[in-house]
């Protein structure tokens, strides 16, 4: 009886090594060949469907298939810190033309890898270039412009006069400047109308770094507390942390401002009081540089994406004229560079 | 009672509380800061209170539980996944779906602590591995499947993560109508009767939370059931042979202690946020379990134990609030990294035995065997 | 003491116990692997693929087998540390913040020490340095728990899970603060980068593999010749099988269970020290994030017996590492890999489960790792 079981597991085993040995690999296209487009993307630690920043960057991968730029188009989710080089180099190593890498993390390892692969052009998401390295394009965006447009809508919508913003650690620059220019932007709509809004920007600085961008309870709780204490918009800046507080408003019937995406189109509890979101602009900005990675046109150094902010979709109605066109002005001022929000490029 | 221990948690929250409100007082009311600092702490310790009285009753049983953390896991993903389902696929009305999801969650609990008491009832399986199995094997499984069903043109909402059927309605309890007529036209007076009322408007898992609290104290310390449910922990071969059958009490405590993590699950996905993401949880079964030993392996005391926590992180979160107001000499509280400490440091001092000794249940982590 | 006097070929011995003991970890892995094929199937995916992926992503090339080698590197190390605890009678779940403390302190030598001494240091004085100050702090850090354990009784789970939490805290303050690398082009939370004499050398040019997985295995070596040939290791395994026995026999094991911790967290910190001496050369929030928690399964898989967590640390990082290529060919989340680890261990702590499957007779005894509260 023993011996019989013990056979049979052999067997199992036996037949599952052979067939694995044994089997074509039907998903992998031949990347190396020069007419196959191969776009290969690199989370941080982190999921291409969390809702915000790894899955815009995702979307983005994904439109330059669709729009019929890429042929063939694969992430891998770094799951530990030290597997970025490997996860570029697993892309690499099978030929793929364009590696998109999402995260400040990964700067360094994207730098590194080309060296390593001179052929193989680098998207890298959220890296800013110090120096130029060629390949590798930076894609940044002026959070700050982003989080100032959203905060002197917040300060201009506000009853009571107190808005708040919940965000991940303030050791992220990103997100360092979207609270900042949270705050800007709402001292700017102060300036403008005389009056004077109070801006709690509480970081989730206070857990283990992994847990910062993952925790909707605390952001849920977090806002909660501000809009007790009479706040009446929140903004939520933040990955899942960020979503927690954005929904929670929503319930309490506050405004709700999102970030990153139009998150009046990825968070359906919240839908109904979003006000606006922050929205840096990264599905179409990957794309573009898809686009210029394949026709050649794309440079080393940095590239600016866009930012700005989203309709107020529901909400359309109950934003005065004054508030749209103030909004609108401010939006032109900082495009053309008359309004500067002030904040740093990260904490200091 | 133990009133060395509870003094020094009510001195705990005091100092807390008091430490807001002397720091934030330049910006708002005392008042205010009070109520809100004593609704996020309820919010918080909801969650952990839950949490630690699945420990108390596993525990008490006699049978070790670390495995919370993971119990809550699944039972937030699986609350949260059944009222989805029958809400957008048996169309269910959105009030269904939620009570629904809250039995999904509950159930889950209660089938993850099944598969602790057989590891560690039948199998006699060491306890503290059997709660380490279940931590790891949550983690996977609600990872995967949460990637699994909502990602990818295949999976059964066809890519993306469908709307909720929303979160359970907050109990009205109608204090700023009973005392309008009071206040009169006092403005004041209304704020501040708005603002205590804010503390009382509670969600139905938060309130039964504390209601169970005092049900499981009246259960463990008055009841036949609770009786041998403590024999059977502190003493299994004694409770045997007065005819107590100490592995069907076994069983059926930790599948009630399963519930309890199951409740709190739901806690999370259906009453605070309406989403679930992965490794939502964030280590707060694991706070459950230090507050269950905090409070002595009391429903009341981890109770207390779970206030601690919460109005800790009420701080903290309000000691982010008043940045920019606190005085030079304490700007050691803008280190929320530090602050944060607290907790932590305090159930180590807890466990020191300097506040009253922590005892468990004698036969705590032991599997019986005749 | 007794296998001198056998007249049994002691090689021969030694093959019979490793295949007895192996036996039943290999069909609870096999158990895993064969269900996790089947959630993949159903889940519409392709096992075999998924597991050529693993294979190929693991053991495929030399660069795969180098990865593999760096990945069991520090599971070695920390899983050597819970097993050590067990070993004592004492279960460590804090070897995730013993890991944390003893990388950030490393880092600080390899960094700071020639700025504060105004003179480079030679590597065969920096490097031990660093390493040593790793060890040592991650050994202060158990220690508190094992202090706390001896005199109050204060159980060392729930303390080392608060330790863990202070570890975490107390580490990203010091990487946001007075660590942080000042350089002006830097944004992240993290040290700046050790001295080049404070750098493990590498092993082959090329590859990330390098000299602290030799260290490992000499370690797990040693902590073999240490539990079964000194006292100080009989002392600390009988204080683990009975600590009233060990009281009677004129054992002082207050001092065995604050040594056995120590030296738990030693290994632990030692783990992180490794990482950063070896192979990152600094330390940053996000590295060595869950290594603490793989390392008590790695433990548990390993039967606690340094040969065993060796061979338990190059599958735990064969499929962290073949995990790569798995997502790669398949877009297979790599929380599978959780799964099927979780699976082993349940297979494992729950053998019953596994004979019972397999028809295996039990050999009678069972191993008692852990206890309750109340120690």
């Amino acid at each position: 009886m023993k011996k019989l079981y013990f056979v049979m597991a052999l067997v199992i085993v036996a037949s599952m090594i052979l067939t694995a040995c044994g089997a074509s690999a039907p998903t992998e296209a031949d990347c190396s060949k020069a007419e196959v487009f191969c776009v290969g993307l690199v989370s941080d630690v982190g999921k291409v469907n969390d809702k915000s920043f790894n899955q815009s960057a995702w979307e983005g991968v994904q439109k330059s298939k669709t729009d019929g730029v890429a042929d063939v188009v694969q992430f891998i989710e770094t799951a530990d810190a030290k597997d970025y080089a490997k996860n570029i180099g697993t892309f690499a190593d099978a030929g793929y033309d364009v590696i998109v890498t999402v995260g400040f993390g990964l700067g360094e390892a994207t730098v590194a890898a080309a060296a390593t692969y001179p052929n193989v052009k680098f998207i890298g998401v959220d890296q800013f270039q110090a120096a130029e390295t060629p390949g590798v394009t930076g894609l940044n965006f002026p959070e700050d412009q982003a989080g100032f447009l959203v905060g002197a809508l917040g300060a201009m919508m506000s009853k009571s006069h107190k808005i708040g913003a919940v965000c991940g650690t303030d050791v992220v620059p990103p997100v360092w400047r979207y609270g900042e220019g949270y705050k800007a932007g709402a001292a700017y709509a102060d300036g403008l109308n005389g009056t004077t809004t109070e801006v709690f920007v509480v970081y989730h600085s206070d857990v283990g770094f992994d847990k910062t961008f993952t925790d909707p309870e605390w952001g849920a709780q977090t806002a909660k507390s501000m809009m007790d204490q009479g706040a009446d918009a929140v903004f939520g800046c933040g990955g899942l942390t960020g979503n927690g507080a954005i929904t929670a408003a929503a319930q309490a019937g506050a405004f709700a401002i999102g970030v990153d995406a139009d998150q009046f189109l990825t968070l359906p509890e919240a839908a109904s009081r979003m006000l606006s979101s922050a929205m840096k602009l990264i599905t179409p900005g990957v794309a573009d540089l898809i686009a210029a990675a394949k026709d050649g046109s794309i440079k080393a150094g940095n590239f600016n994406g866009k930012a700005g902010y989203a309709p107020y979709h529901d909400l359309d109605s109950s934003v005065p004229a004054e508030v749209k066109t103030a909004m609108e002005k401010i939006n032109t001022g900082l495009l053309d560079g008359s309004v500067t929000t002030g904040v740093a490029p990260a904490k200091p | 009672m133990d009133w060395k221990r509870f003094s020094f948690i009510a001195l705990i929250i005091i100092v807390l509380f008091g430490v807001v409100v002397m720091i934030g007082q330049v910006k708002q009311p005392p008042l205010l800061i009070v109520t809100s600092m004593l609704a996020t702490t309820i919010a918080v310790a909801t969650p952990l209170t839950l949490g630690a009285l699945s420990g108390v009753f596993c525990e008490r049983a006699g049978v070790v539980n670390i495995g919370i953390e993971g119990m809550m896991l699944t039972a937030a993903f699986f609350g949260w996944l059944g009222g989805i389902y029958m809400y957008h696929i048996f169309g269910f009305t959105p009030a269904v779906s939620i009570a629904l999801g809250v039995f999904f969650a509950v159930l889950t609990g209660g089938l993850m602590s099944l598969l602790h008491a057989v590891l560690s009832i039948t199998f006699k399986v060491d306890q503290i591995i059997g709660g380490t199995v279940i931590n790891i094997l949550a983690v996977g499984l609600t990872g995967f499947l949460n990637r699994q069903l909502f990602f990818g043109k295949g999976s059964v909402f066809g890519g993306s993560v469908p709307g909720s059927p929303g979160v359970l309605p907050t109990i009205h309890v109608p204090l700023t109508e009973l005392f309008t007529s009071i206040c009169g036209s006092s403005a004041a007076c209304l704020q501040n009767v708005q603002a205590i009322n804010r503390v009382f408007d509670q969600k139905p898992i938060a309130i039964s939370a504390i209601l169970l609290v005092f049900l499981s104290h009246y259960i463990l310390f008055n009841t036949r059931w609770g009786l041998r449910t403590r024999a059977v922990g502190e003493h299994p071969k004694a409770a045997d042979t007065v005819g107590i059958n100490v592995v069907k009490m076994r069983y059926a405590n930790v599948i009630i202690g399963g519930m309890f993590a199951g409740l709190a699950g739901a806690y999370f996905t259906i009453e605070s946020v309406p989403s679930f993401e992965p490794l939502l949880t964030n280590g707060r079964g694991f706070i459950s379990l230090a507050a269950m030993i905090f409070g002595n392996w009391t429903p009341i005391g981890a109770w207390a134990a779970a206030l601690v926590f919460g109005a800790s992180q009420a701080m903290l979160i309000n000691m982010q609030i008043y940045r920019d107001v606190i005085p030079p000499a304490w700007s050691f509280l803008q280190e929320s990294y530090i602050v944060g400490l607290t907790p932590y440091i305090l159930t180590m001092i807890i466990l020191t035995g300097i506040i009253g000794k922590t005892t468990p249940p004698a036969a705590d982590g032991v599997p019986y065997e005749k | 003491m007794q296998s001198e006097k056998q007249s049994n070929s002691p090689i021969k011995k030694l093959l019979q116990s490793i295949s007895d003991a192996s036996l039943v970890p290999f069909l609870a892995i096999l158990t895993a692997v064969v269900i996790g094929g089947i959630i993949i199937k159903l889940v519409g995916g392709d096992p075999f693929l998924a597991y050529k992926g693993l294979l190929q992503g693991a053991f495929g090339s030399k660069k795969a087998l180098s990865e593999t080698a760096v990945w069991a590197t520090p599971y070695i190390f920390a899983g050597l540390a819970v097993a050590l605890a067990f070993k004592g009678g004492l279960f460590n779940i804090g070897a995730e913040g013993q890991l944390a403390v003893g990388a950030v302190f490393s880092a600080l030598i390899g960094y700071a020490l020639p700025e504060w001494l105004g003179f480079d240091l030679p590597v065969y004085i920096h490097l031990p340095l660093a390493i040593f100050v790793g060890m040592l702090t991650g050994g202060i850090w158990a220690g508190i728990v094992g202090a706390l354990k001896a005199y109050t009784g204060g159980h060392e789970v729930i303390n080392t899970i608060m330790m863990n939490y202070i570890a975490l805290n107390t580490t990203s303050f010091l990487l946001n603060g007075i660590m942080k690398d000042r350089s002006p082009t830097n944004v992240i939370a993290r040290t700046p980068l050790i001295a080049e004499s404070a750098r493990m050398p590498e092993i082959f040019d090329g590859l990330r593999i390098h000299w602290g997985f030799v260290l490992a295995l000499l370690v797990a070596f040693f902590i073999w010749w240490l539990l079964n040939k000194t006292t100080l290791g009989f002392e600390i395994r009988t204080v683990g099988l009975n600590p009233d026995a060990a009281q009677y026999a004129g054992i002082n094991v207050k001092r065995t269970i604050i040594l056995t911790m120590m030296l738990s967290g030693a290994l632990a910190g030692l783990a992180g020290s490794i990482e950063v001496t070896g192979l990152n050369y600094r330390h940053e929030l996000g590295f060595s994030i869950g290594y603490g928690y793989d390392a008590i399964a790695i433990a548990l898989l390993g039967k606690s017996h340094p040969l065993g967590i060796v061979l338990a640390a190059f599958l735990f990082a064969a499929m962290r590492n073949g995990a790569t290529r798995m997502q790669f060919l398949t877009q297979l989340p790599v929380d599978l890999i959780s799964m099927i680890q979780a699976l082993i261990l349940l297979f494992v702590a729950a053998d019953a489960i596994v004979r019972y499957i397999y028809r295996i007779k039990s050999k009678g005894e069972r191993v008692v790792l852990t206890r309750g509260w109340g120690g």
